[in-house]
């Protein structure tokens, strides 16, 4: 109880220890805001008890104590403040929702951002959970092939436990629908990693991860309720999967989750060999992580990989390229990196929304001072202090902020909810999100600063009232200057705050436009996809898979309003890859492991006709490239320039895969698609027809092009396919303009969060303007009276105050401007294809505030018009 | 300095006495809350306490440390032989003027 210890210090030496006891008696750890309340209160109604005491017995008026003092006057100012809130109810509304955006908005992000990046993983001694893999070409760690796992697991001395993992997508069979589940095979040291092991049943033993005795499996908490009505009897029942009976060994506790593949539910022995072709070091599809021994520094383990490694290499100088090497990474790191940029620039832009909102409460709280000017100077006729007076007004502003503040928390809960329910799923750690006593103390925290922050410029300007001239009879014209200034120059802050956050989502909004206008590669439109897998006993071997594909196809194409529909093993943006490694023929590389890396894609007749992807030389795969024909394959422009510059690749033949594998004819060239992203680099891409290839993909997408809206056959094709095999599952059926759509969906996020903090600054900073002009307008009735009555037109004016507000608007415009240049670099990880000071964006934002300002003049501009010489003078 | 007491502070007597060598601000509260119904914060006590002891009505020791408190000690408050007289007093003075009314209104 932290808190509680330093706010005990308001309380009368005397009586501190004894009330302190009292309240934690009372109250023990609970309740702590009953206990701060109950410590406030009693330490205001003490002090003033003793000073009445202490005045009774000498007869005399007993001076406060110091910390009295305090405690006292604070009653007083914040009872007077209340009272004077609650007079100007129309200020007090518009104040106070600046802040509840303010301070709500700022607090919903912060505790978006604090978790996801900053708090720990929900392990035990997460700090030494890393991810270890061969380096990427981006630095990154990639994957490891399993006799490069089984050498480091069995060689470094760093960790206390390694583990390798491959995803796993099995079909649960049973009584109910078949469910494809998300999973992974592990090895044995996997839950030892986390720290965490099962709730319910135990963890994998040694012997299951051998080959032959690894069909066990561990359930998620969430599949287990799911699934198995969270029956404890399941552990040793079997369940079959794919066709296969696995042994459920165990269920992990509720919220264990692998912050590296979120979504997985189920665990299985990985059970690989040495011997398996799959095994081998260059087939890196495994992904490794480890945790450090206790008190073994991350460089440590670092070295000694790098020694390991270097040694494996050594004896393995085929496997290896010359340039590979291993990285390890702390697992926070990795599970936020992607996200880290973006959220660490929301959590910027927000603070500008809030650096706004205070300098509009300041603006507010100016222009009210102005008008209390008569009130200062008596105040301080009857000898309050400059200070006395300043504090008044703090005070004030801090009450405000704290209301304020209330709301803010309010507004952050629904904002939190709602960036939990459509936040881009890509954010990791979703369900750590949410307002706790963390956010709570961040947020009063804010409160405070944000008061004294808004409320330091009125309060130090109050402090100087020209006693003379403020109490003469209808002179409170001077000392008003400097105040006059100040909020100008806020106005100036703000305007330049919002044109920076404009430009900002403005940057944001041309990048997606831009993205989105990336040609695919195919013509997205009236295209429908899904993926069906075959799965069970039925498909043991290949011949049933390709004749359910091919039959499958032919039922799809028999559906009124579908023109073309073709199988393919990887849907570009699909969100998947399959990469080979390609040998040239005539072109022998020393190591193999240089070999250019290529997109596979098993295809059926029709997918490149039903995507749209333009044939460009040669011919197109077609039903004579049967099992039996010559093996054949159509490759990319992209590739073609990167192999066969100024060459023509057609007749000339590769390998896929190892040295073993059959030469394959290139007979077509075709255009580029983006597979991994529309942001991405185009990779060099091969097509094979499916019946050429050595085995069945057991799972292919679909792509069918239809002739109206594809949404509409989506019920059809699916009883087509229903038609051939009622039991498979069928994933993720979407047009290819939600794929894409899907592919945006984190930039979306960013923009829409931008896009709406720039219209709350934009909002602001306009009322800010108005509310300037607007007292302006006021204060000088009498003047622009005098004016009209001596001849000056309307438009004069009129010209007078749109001017003064437009000078506002420039220099606002210019300081943010500079900003916005100085700033923006900090998108550039979040633009595409536009530059972080694009001109067009500037001008573009420019405009936008110029006529945000002048929409703002013009209420007051039109009342100075207004402004009649007869009742302006007769105010007299 | 004739010295009366209030409602509340009679009430603060009474509770002090029920709770004889017991008495310090949380019992005090709960015995106003058990016996009067009084609910009261405890500031309103400490403040009752106070003054009363400013008045030579109660005193006051100071009680040993105990583990639920953090270890901190308590205050605990006792009716003085002048308490104990003005109690009287006052309690005597609202018998007298109770008698011959109505009942409901009669302190036996």
């Amino acid at each position: 109880m932290n808190a509680a210890r330093w706010l005990g210090w308001l309380l009368p030496r005397a009586e501190r220890e004894f009330v302190l006891g009292d309240l934690d008696e009372l109250y023990g750890g609970g309740n702590r805001l009953r206990y701060a309340l109950d410590l406030l209160r009693s330490a205001a109604i003490l002090h003033a008890a003793q000073r009445r005491a202490a005045h009774r017995v000498s007869m005399q008026p007993a001076p406060f104590s110091k910390r009295g003092r305090f405690m006292s006057t604070l009653l007083t100012d914040l009872r007077y403040a209340f009272r004077t809130l609650a007079r100007n109810p129309s200020f007090s509304f518009l104040a106070l929702l600046t802040l509840v955006i303010g301070i709500g908005a700022t607090t919903a992000i912060y505790s978006v951002v604090v978790p996801v990046l900053f708090q720990p993983l929900p392990y035990p001694g997460a700090e030494r959970i890393v991810a270890i893999g061969e380096r990427n070409d981006d630095g990154s760690e990639g994957n490891v092939g399993y006799l490069t796992f089984r050498d480091i697991e069995q060689t470094t001395t760093s960790f206390e436990a390694v583990a390798a993992t491959s995803s796993w997508q099995p079909t649960l069979q049973g009584q109910s629908e078949p469910e494809r589940l998300t999973g992974q095979r592990v090895t044995r040291g996997f839950f030892s990693v986390f720290g965490v092991r099962p709730a319910v049943g135990r963890d994998f033993t040694a012997e299951e991860n051998v080959r032959g005795q690894h069909r066990v499996a561990i359930l998620s908490h969430g599949l287990w309720v799911r699934r198995f009505g969270g029956d404890p009897s399941v552990i040793g029942k079997p369940v079959s999967m794919d066709g296969i009976q696995y042994i459920v060994v165990g269920v992990m506790p509720h919220g264990f989750q692998n912050l590296m593949s979120p979504q997985s539910e189920i665990w299985a022995p990985l059970g690989y060999e040495a011997s398996l072709s799959w095994a081998c070091r260059t087939c890196r599809h495994l992904r490794s992580v480890a945790r450090i021994k206790e008190g073994t520094p991350l460089s440590q383990a670092r070295q000694e990989l790098s020694v390991v490694f270097g040694r494996i290499k050594a004896e393995n100088t085929n496997d290896y390229a010359a340039g590979s090497g291993m990285v390890i990474n702390p697992m926070q790191k990795r599970v936020t990196a992607a996200v880290r940029p973006a959220l660490l620039v929301l959590l910027g832009a927000v603070g500008f929304v809030l650096l706004i909102a205070c300098a509009n409460v300041s603006g507010l709280l100016l222009g009210r001072a102005m008008q209390r000017e008569g009130e200062f100077a008596i105040r301080g006729a009857l000898g309050a202090g400059r200070w006395r007076v300043a504090r008044q007004l703090l005070t004030e502003s801090v009450l405000l902020s704290v209301i304020g503040a209330a709301g803010g928390v309010l507004v952050a809960w629904w904002a939190v909810r709602a960036i939990v329910a459509y936040g881009p799923p890509s954010l990791p750690r979703l369900q750590a999100i949410g307002i706790n006593w963390g956010v709570l103390a961040f947020t009063a925290g804010l409160a405070v600063v944000a008061g004294i922050a808004f409320g330091l410029v009125p309060a130090v300007a109050a402090a100087r009232p020209d006693l003379f001239s403020a109490l003469r009879p209808g002179g409170r014209l001077t000392g008003q200057r400097s105040r006059r200034a100040a909020r100008a120059g806020l106005v100036v802050i703000e305007m330049a705050l919002a044109l920076m956050l404009l430009a900002g989502a403005g940057l944001l909004m041309r990048s997606l436009h831009k993205l989105l206008a990336v040609d695919p590669g195919f013509d997205a439109n009236h295209l429908l996809t899904m993926e069906v897998q075959t799965t069970g006993s039925r498909y043991g071997e290949d011949a049933p898979v390709r004749a359910f594909f091919d039959q499958a196809r032919e039922a799809v194409l028999a559906v009124p309003g579908v023109v073309q529909a073709g199988w393919t093993s990887q849907l570009p943006l699909g969100g998947n890859f399959d990469g080979y490694g390609i040998q040239i023929e005539g072109r022998v590389l020393a190591n193999p492991e240089d070999a250019p890396g290529a997109d596979r894609y098993a295809v059926s007749p029709g997918y490149l006709e039903a995507m749209g992807i333009p044939l460009k030389r040669g011919r197109i795969i077609a039903r004579e490239d049967a099992t039996s024909a010559p093996p054949v394959v159509l490759i990319n422009e992209a590739f073609a320039k990167l192999s066969w510059p100024g060459e023509d690749p057609i007749g000339k033949r590769i390998q896929m895969g190892g040295p073993d594998t059959p030469w394959r004819a290139i007979v077509g060239i075709v255009g580029d698609v983006r597979h991994t992203g529309l942001d991405a680099e185009i990779s060099p891409q091969v097509y094979v027809p499916a019946v050429q290839w050595p085995w069945a993909d057991g799972s292919m997408v679909l792509a069918a092009r239809t002739t109206g809206n594809p949404e509409a056959l989506l019920a059809s094709v699916r009883g087509a396919i229903r038609g051939i095999d009622r039991d498979l599952p069928i994933i993720g059926a979407a047009t290819m303009d939600e794929v894409i759509a899907q592919t945006a969906t984190q930039r979306r996020f960013a923009f829409l969060v931008f896009q709406l903090f720039a219209l709350v600054a934009l909002l602001l900073a306009a009322a800010g303007v108005y509310g300037v002009l607007a007292g302006s307008v006021a204060e000088r009735t009498r003047e622009i009276g005098i004016r009209s009555a001596l001849g000056a037109s309307r438009s004069g004016v009129l010209r007078m105050v749109l001017s003064q507000g437009l000078r506002l608007t420039a220099a606002g415009m210019v300081l943010g401007g500079i900003g916005a240049l100085l700033l923006s670099r900090f998108l550039e990880g979040m633009l595409f294809g536009v530059g972080t000071r694009d001109p067009v964006t500037l001008i573009g934002v420019a405009a936008v505030l110029v006529v945000t300002g002048l929409l703002a003049c013009l209420a007051p501009a039109l009342r100075a018009v207004r402004v009649s010489p007869l009742e302006a003078l007769r105010g007299e | 300095m004739p010295n009366y007491l209030g409602e509340f502070e009679q009430l603060v007597m009474l509770a002090l006495l029920h709770l004889g060598r017991d008495g310090y601000g949380i019992t005090v509260r709960r015995e106003l809350e058990e016996r009067a119904g009084r609910s009261v914060s405890l500031g309103t006590v400490y403040k009752t306490l106070l003054r009363l002891e400013a008045k030579g009505y109660v005193g006051s020791t100071v009680g040993d440390p105990t583990p639920e408190r953090g270890g901190r000690r308590k205050k605990l408050y006792f009716v003085t032989v002048p308490g104990r007289q003005a109690l009287a007093r006052s309690l005597a003075a609202l018998k007298g003027m109770s008698r011959g009314l109505d009942p409901a209104l009669t302190i036996q």
